[in-house]
């Protein structure tokens, strides 16, 4: 028994349930771009390239994923892009078809 | 007007505002601060009988939260779900805060503007000590303001071809100077 649950213990169960949660920023013709881009550099510590890549996803596609991981965190995020008046939502991931 | 100098890391940012400049960004904040604040729910059941604050402490633990009516209140404390009942759910427990953090940002905001005008100064230089909240109190501001001039991504063009005549265009004009306003701003910081 005690072996079998050694063996269990070492099981990497880490990617199983990795990631189940996604921030998403939507477009709105109010929002700077140069504001986009400093909240996602204050809010994440992305660097200026990732985070104008970023705001360009969100500007021209309309949305984008700006963050992944547990619910929590997720509606932390979200909460936070609230507060600098970003659009912001969080879901399931569905595996990158938001 | 409304030109930057210093840094926040140096303490010595400031902005000049000429005093109709300031009359201006007071009303819009004083007008944000009065509509957030019909947005406090607490204050409708406070009472001094015990029963009274028993019930509205289970109201408000028990309901969940339905998105502001008004449109600039939905966009300034937005949907955190898509789904309505999971935002309602979410809502009833951060909502209260969200609203306080942009209360105390114009709060800030309106302290730092009523100075000169309350000492009668013809202009002002102000000194800039906290530029996040300027950052985010004046995006609420243009925010909220964008949500009633109806704002789209092409309202630049429709607002450079308007009549003079047109009433919207000098509440556009203060929108597109506070745009102007917050990128000088995020320039310095």
């Amino acid at each position: 028994m005690s072996t079998e649950t050694e063996e269990l213990s070492e099981l990497d169960l880490s990617k199983f349930f990795d990631r189940p949660w996604v921030c998403i920023v939507w477009d709105d013709p109010v929002n700077l771009q140069s504001y986009v881009t400093y909240v996602f550099i204050k809010l994440f510590g992305f660097s200026k390239e990732k985070a104008h890549e970023l705001m360009m996803k969100v500007h021209t596609e309309g949305k984008a994923v700006v963050a992944a991981g547990s619910r929590e965190a997720m509606e932390n995020d979200v909460q936070r892009l609230h507060e600098h008046g970003l659009w912001a939502t969080l879901q399931r991931d569905d595996h990158g078809g938001v | 007007m409304g030109e930057f100098k210093g840094t926040p890391a140096t303490g010595d940012l400031t902005v000049a505002l000429s005093n109709d400049e300031l009359h201006i960004l007071i009303n819009l904040v004083e007008q944000l601060l009065e509509l957030l604040g019909e947005r406090n729910f607490a204050h409708h059941y406070q009472s001094d009988d015990p029963f009274a604050q028993l019930m509205a402490a289970q109201l408000m633990n028990m309901e969940p939260l339905s998105a502001p009516e008004d449109p600039v209140l939905n966009r300034l404390l937005p949907n955190a779900y898509a789904d309505p009942d999971a935002a309602d759910e979410f809502r009833k427990f951060t909502e209260p805060r969200l609203r306080q953090i942009k209360q105390q940002h114009l709060m800030y905001l309106r302290e730092q503007l009523v100075f000169p005008v309350d000492h009668e100064l013809p202009k002002a230089d102000i000194f800039i000590s906290d530029a996040q909240q300027w950052l985010l109190a004046l995006n609420d501001l243009r925010l909220a303001l964008a949500v009633r001039l109806e704002v789209e991504p092409d309202t630049f063009e429709e607002y450079e071809l308007m009549p003079d005549s047109e009433p919207k265009k000098s509440l556009l004009a203060v929108y597109f100077w506070l745009g102007g306003i917050q990128e000088k701003l995020l320039d310095h910081l």
